[in-house]
């Protein structure tokens, strides 16, 4: 049973890319057989479950709460849309490497003021740059294309792909499975080294910021570094998640990244479970069905989804949820220990190691 | 006087009070002494109603105290001065002194000159923030806010910790006079068993949340055994 | 004389001073919190306006301004204190972050709740005091009775706050039982009732803002109050949260920062303005510029 469990552990980078590449053929194989709207809700699920997941890093495990990273993704997606007006031959990848390296200057940048801060004067200061994004996307409109935003060229589906999935529901709609099966890899691909980055060292160091940083710095830690450090990489994060949704879509507008969406990270990240994988995962998986959840409440209440309060149930019940969470299940779904986690657990009693969640 | 009877509190799994019994005289010391974990500040913050017990009651006078709210025990005249003293850095001393007598019906500007009279010290700070002041300085002062409110009970949680020995043997005395000359009821928990058995009326010596004795300060300080298992100070 | 109260820079002083009014009671509502119980409440502009609609939906019925103006702020104080005897309160010593986050969601709720009960169009309402510039000259001088009004409100409120928690029993203990709730209570302090009232008193000084707003610009939009939110934080920021002074005196600057930015360099980066301001005065002195304490309480 030893090897077993400590596969589920993940405690080492072999048994963490046998994982990640598991979970991520499972998910492949599911877009096979999803119709092409639920694919098209999955991919941006997979887009946003990367944001997440860099958010998970700098709220749950550097204890540094931030409400800007919408913001984040709008530097990600933007640089992705300029670069693609231009430049239309660019490997999908390359694109995304830009984002990620924009996104992480910019998050280098904002951390330089906010490393200094704790507290509500941290979350109000990402606020602030949360907040700003809409109005200088609209202003600057030699760089940002104003109002109207910038139109990319849709991702093409190469022909191999096609031929592949003949006589599935992918014959119907390759496009959508493509832009699915694409989304989900790069996510698979953000979770392994996000899963490496838990385990590392860099990752003890990081919680030990978080709950004692008396002890970090006394153990050789340089917590300006460390700090500024977690908001580069979910800066990085978000830039590519950012940037992938935008190209799903295939544009950008000052719409796109309002400060609403920095509270529905929080939401999700704090539902699905804060400072996890499968909480970033589920809380992707919870935007992506989220259309259609709130189309069911609607539904089951009766409510017309014109009026004024259907059109606003998607915000009454994130927001109901996001408190109900935090009274109630503060560390998110993910925590919630079901039959088959509380199997695995070892029989000897082990000293608890503080985990992620400490900080909720 | 303060009675407890069969009092058992819990930390999540860790017992600190394991079934503690005794009674604290009205207008008498009562020293609480024990070694550090043995449950003596649980006991005061108990008392207080800061924690709940398992099980047990607590009666002051006639009154029962498990289940009333600290504010309430505060104003029913039980005044208690915790562990690292409690003083608001962030005010003045004479903010600090107006806190304490803010629940009572006591005259403020006769009790503020009551207290000055009694600690100069005080007196001539009264404006400086509470951060500026010395240890010394603090114990003053968490003493005079309990005392301004003219409570009936005195709760003191180590209040000779972090003070030179001269400074202690001072504040003992001063402990002694305000007891007799009040008719207070005072709880005193002290790892410095020797300077509180001087003053002390009685005693009682908590070992890992269990009272081990109670009764005669003088009986528990010649206690050979007491003195080498429980209060490690050789007392003369 | 004259000329000189119409000539450009007046006119954005005066400009800046209308807006950072505002701002400065955003501001001091959020002192007010911060100072009686150490919680920051995000949801404070959203709060502030769906009280404010409640009142001007009132005036539809045909009651006047200042019976809105009432009937806003006491719907604020209502509102306050049952979010601080409902949300709040389970939360005390838990982790600070929980009623950030607890108050973030709170702030989505009732933005989107305004909107689905009275469409998200902008409502606003009737001027008490004329809104019409005054002359001078023969030229726009960019003041006029309801600005002055506005004026004279905000500094009159932040001397009353100031008052009150300085020289008063209740400032007093309202302070204490933020700075210290254990020791507070073993002095007999009553806590929790602090602790509502200080949720009360700020958002009831919120609600001013908003209604002020309300009356000001062309109506308040649902989401209107995030900008001012914002800008009002970011003044108790540079102000100090301890100071109701720096709060008032911050909103100020803020709002004249940005009238300045905006006339003299361009519209574009009128935004950023406040947070430039956040940024520079933070790195300059972290803990605020009128704060006594030494360092930030973290």
């Amino acid at each position: 049973m030893d090897w077993w469990r400590s596969f589920f552990r993940q405690e080492s980078t072999h048994s963490r890319l046998l994982g990640v590449a598991f979970l991520t053929a499972v998910t492949l194989a599911i877009t096979i057989v999803l119709p092409p709207v639920a694919n098209g809700d999955l991919a941006r699920g997979a887009a946003v479950a990367i944001v997440i997941l860099g958010l998970s890093w700098l709220i749950g495990w550097s204890g540094q709460i931030s409400l800007g990273n919408s913001a984040f993704m709008a530097v990600g997606a933007y640089t992705a849309g300029i670069w693609a007006r231009h430049h239309t031959t660019t490997p999908l990848i390359l694109t995304l490497v830009l984002a990620m390296v924009f996104g992480g200057l910019a998050g280098l940048i904002i951390a330089i003021p906010s490393t200094r801060l704790r507290g509500p004067y941290l979350a109000g200061l990402t606020l602030a740059f949360a907040a700003a994004v809409t109005p200088i996307a609209q202003n600057f409109t030699s760089i940002t294309g104003g109002e109207g935003g910038i139109f990319m060229n849709s991702l093409v589906t190469p022909h191999w792909f096609g031929q592949l999935f003949h006589g599935t529901y992918a014959s119907i709609d390759a496009n959508s499975q493509w832009l699915a099966d694409l989304s989900v890899v790069i996510a698979g691909i953000s979770f392994f080294f996000m899963a490496n980055l838990f385990h590392s060292r860099s990752g003890r160091a990081m919680r030990l910021v978080r709950d004692n940083d008396v002890a970090a710095e006394l153990m050789g830690v340089n917590l300006s570094r460390a700090r500024s450090s977690a908001f580069m990489v979910a800066a990085a994060y978000a830039g590519v998640g950012g940037a992938l949704y935008a190209l799903l879509q295939a544009s950008v507008t000052p719409e796109t990244f309002p400060l609403t969406l920095s509270i529905t990270l929080l939401t999700l990240m704090v539902l699905g479970g804060i400072g996890t994988l499968s909480g970033a995962v589920i809380g992707g998986i919870i935007y992506s069905f989220s259309p259609d959840l709130v189309a069911r409440v609607n539904s089951l209440t009766g409510v017309n989804p014109t009026s004024n309060l259907g059109a606003n149930m998607q915000g009454i019940i994130f927001g109901a949820l996001l408190i109900l969470t935090m009274l109630f299940v503060p560390r998110g779904i993910a925590s919630i220990k079901t039959p088959i986690q509380k199997l695995l657990r070892t029989r000897r009693p082990r000293p608890k190691l503080p985990d992620a969640a400490e900080v909720i | 006087m303060i009675r407890v009877e069969g009092l058992s509190v819990n930390y999540g799994a860790v017992r600190a009070l394991r079934d503690v019994t005794f009674e604290a005289p009205t207008g008498q010391i009562t020293a609480v002494l024990g070694a550090n974990g043995a449950g003596k500040t649980t006991l005061l913050r108990t008392i207080s109603g800061l924690v709940a017990p398992k099980a047990g009651s607590i009666f002051l006078d006639e009154k029962a105290l498990v289940g009333v709210a600290t504010e309430n025990i505060a104003r029913m005249g039980v005044a208690h001065v915790p562990e690292g003293r409690g003083v608001i850095e962030e005010l003045t001393v004479e903010e600090n002194l107006r806190l304490g007598a803010m629940a009572s019906k006591v005259n403020l500007s006769e009790g503020l000159n009551e207290q000055y009279e009694r600690f100069s010290a005080l007196g001539e700070r009264r404006k400086k923030l509470c951060s500026t002041l010395s240890g010394g300085e603090r114990q003053m002062l968490a003493m005079s806010r309990a005392l301004i409110a003219k409570p009936r009970v005195l709760l003191l949680d180590e209040p000779s910790l972090g003070l030179a020995p001269q400074i202690t043997a001072q504040l003992m005395r001063v402990i002694r006079d305000l007891c007799e000359n009040e008719h207070l009821t005072v709880i005193l928990v002290e790892q410095n068993a020797k300077s509180a058995l001087r003053i002390a009326h009685r005693a009682v010596v908590l070992h890992l949340g269990s009272a081990v004795a109670s009764g005669d300060a003088a009986e528990v300080a010649a206690n050979d055994d007491l003195r080498r298992y429980y209060l490690g100070v050789v007392v003369e | 004389m004259s000329t000189f109260l119409t000539s450009t820079f007046m006119h954005n002083v005066f400009g800046g001073l209308a807006q950072g009014v505002v701002y400065s009671l955003v501001a001091l509502s959020l002192v007010i919190i911060w100072q009686s119980t150490h919680v920051l409440n995000f949801a404070q502009g959203a709060m502030a306006m769906f009280a404010t609609y409640i009142g001007m939906t009132e005036i539809d019925r045909g009651i006047g301004y200042w019976w809105c103006v009432i009937i806003s702020v006491a719907v604020g104080m209502a509102l306050g204190g049952v979010t601080e005897r409902v949300l709040i309160r389970p939360l005390y010593g838990k982790p600070e972050i929980n009623p950030i986050v607890v108050m973030v969601g709170f702030l989505g709720i009732i933005e989107a709740l305004a909107a689905a009960i009275w469409t998200s169009t902008t409502r606003n309402i009737a001027e008490p005091f004329s809104q019409i510039f005054y002359h001078a000259n023969g030229k726009l001088v960019y003041l006029s009775p309801f600005i002055i009004f506005q004026i004279i409100l905000a500094i009159a409120i932040m001397l009353a706050v100031a008052a009150l928690f300085r020289f008063t029993r209740l400032g007093l203990q309202l302070r204490a039982s933020a700075m210290a709730p254990e020791v507070s209570r073993l002095l007999g302090i009553r806590v929790s009732r602090m602790l509502t009232f200080g949720w009360m008193l700020s958002a009831g000084v919120g609600a001013i803002a908003a209604v002020i707003t309300a009356s000001a610009t062309f109506g308040l939009f649902p989401t209107d109050m995030d900008g001012i939110f914002v800008a009002g934080f970011i003044a108790a920021a540079v102000g100090g949260l301890e100071s109701p002074i720096g709060a008032v005196a911050g909103g100020l600057l803020i709002g004249l920062a940005e009238q300045f930015i905006l006339s003299y360099w361009s519209p574009n980066v009128a935004p950023l303005g406040g947070i430039i301001i956040l940024v520079v005065a933070l790195m300059i002195r972290p803990q605020g510029l009128f704060t006594k304490t030494a360092g930030r309480r973290v």
